[in-house]
């Protein structure tokens, strides 16, 4: 295996075991699929936030998560649910609410944004359970 | 390994579609101030704004590099900071591709870490450091670097010891704004300078502090960081779309400066 592929690989392993303390096994979970979407990106030279919010989604609601970013930067933000959450959907707004256009994945149970902010400060990060029921959810993000 | 990485990205390309529209185009103002705001994911990482930093030009990342800091703090909040500090320090040293800085900062993170009690899981984690700076494994020192300092905060909130947390993360983005706000003064672009707007981010950490308990926000270095931060806040609320003239990033670069050299040197009793 190559050296330089073991090593993060290593570290997300080695992260989501951290974690799990503090975390459900569902959102565990979550986190590992999450995680399974970002590490996508890698190949494309993003590095993934070890940092990451996990929680509950029900039925047409949305978490809304604050990030802070900064112009220059290319980020995607992906998520992971569990069953019984079906479809998963995830969309960036600014500071103002507005929403940003972005590029999107979307995989059912798994989905992604990605978008390249114009402007540094404070961007609103949604996650809706598109369909399913109530099932843990877990947002990490990544940047180049 | 590698072909399932490469799998993934396939499917990623083959299923990128346009936004699905089913969200709504606005955010009422009501819900933004629910947002959930949480240490781990809404500050960012000092490697992260080196990120954006970088793109415009080449940076003299190792003319950034002040000398070694004393190891012989005895306030828990200033070494908080103090750390925070020293992991933007890392970030710095990874960008240079230092290897021997990254050792040397790498050890000075393990001292000040366990000057505070976090758990052996954490010390261990300078070994790491080390073989990933051995081997200019660049790239994985960025993630050793945040997943390390993340390991710190985790090893304080189960010894009760969270109020220090956010300590960490200022002193991190302290450290990072006077490094990046320093760079560009030394070549300005204007595009650079717009990495400088964070007034969330200040008004965030701010809040922060103002939660913790009474005793440590009236702690001297703590107190005197927490009025300061009100000020610097106001020097990077700068209007969505513009760019920092040359003398609004002197302003916040002198500020921060000023912070920083408090954190460093103030003589604290205990």
């Amino acid at each position: 295996m190559n050296r330089s592929l073991t090593f993060p690989c290593i570290l997300v392993l080695a992260a989501a075991i951290i974690s799990s303390s503090a975390e459900t096994d569902n959102e565990i979970e979550a986190r590992k699929s999450a995680l399974d979407v970002a590490g996508a990106f890698t190949n494309d030279g993003f590095k993934i936030r070890d940092g990451h919010w996990c929680g509950t989604l029900k039925p047409q609601t949305h978490a809304l998560v604050a990030v802070n970013l900064y112009a220059g930067n290319q980020y995607w933000f992906s998520v992971g649910a569990t069953e019984p959450a079906k479809k998963v959907a995830v969309s960036v707004y600014d500071e103002a609410g507005n929403r940003v256009t972005t590029e999107s994945y979307d995989a059912g149970d798994k989905a992604a944004a990605g978008f390249s902010p114009a402007n540094s400060g404070q961007y609103f990060v949604s996650v809706d359970l598109v369909d399913g029921q109530e099932g843990s959810f877990c947002l990490v993000y990544s940047y180049k | 390994m590698i072909r399932l990485a490469r799998l993934s990205l396939i499917a990623v390309v083959e299923i990128i579609s346009a936004a699905s529209g089913a969200d709504p185009a606005r955010l009422p103002a009501d819900q933004l101030a629910r947002a959930v705001r949480s240490d781990s994911i809404s500050i960012p990482t000092p490697g992260e704004l080196f990120a954006a930093l970088e793109k415009p030009g080449k940076i003299n990342w190792s003319g950034q590099y002040r000398p070694p800091m004393p190891m012989t703090y005895r306030n828990r909040a200033q070494i908080a900071l103090n750390l925070g500090g020293l992991i933007a320090d890392g970030f710095i040293a990874v960008e240079a591709k230092d290897s021997q800085q990254v050792k040397n900062i790498g050890s000075d993170i393990i001292k000040l870490a366990k000057a505070l009690g976090v758990s052996e899981h954490v010390l261990s984690r300078g070994n790491s450091i080390n073989e990933f700076a051995e081997h200019n494994e660049w790239d994985t020192l960025q993630e050793e670097l945040e997943a390390t300092q993340n390991e710190v905060k985790s090893s304080m909130q189960s010894h009760s010891d969270q109020d220090l947390i956010i300590l960490v993360s200022l002193g991190g983005w302290i450290r990072g704004t006077q490094v990046v706000s320093g760079a560009i003064l030394e070549s300005y672009d204007a595009g650079s300078a717009k990495v400088l707007r964070q007034p969330a981010l200040v008004g965030f950490m701010q809040s922060k502090i103002d939660e913790i308990s009474p005793e440590l926000r009236n702690e001297p270095l703590v107190k005197d960081v927490s009025q300061q931060l009100t000020g610097i806040q106001k020097l990077v609320s700068f209007p969505v779309g513009k760019a920092p003239s040359v003398d609004e990033v002197r302003k916040v670069n002198e500020a921060v400066g000023k912070v920083m050299e408090e954190i460093e040197s103030k003589t604290i009793a205990k």
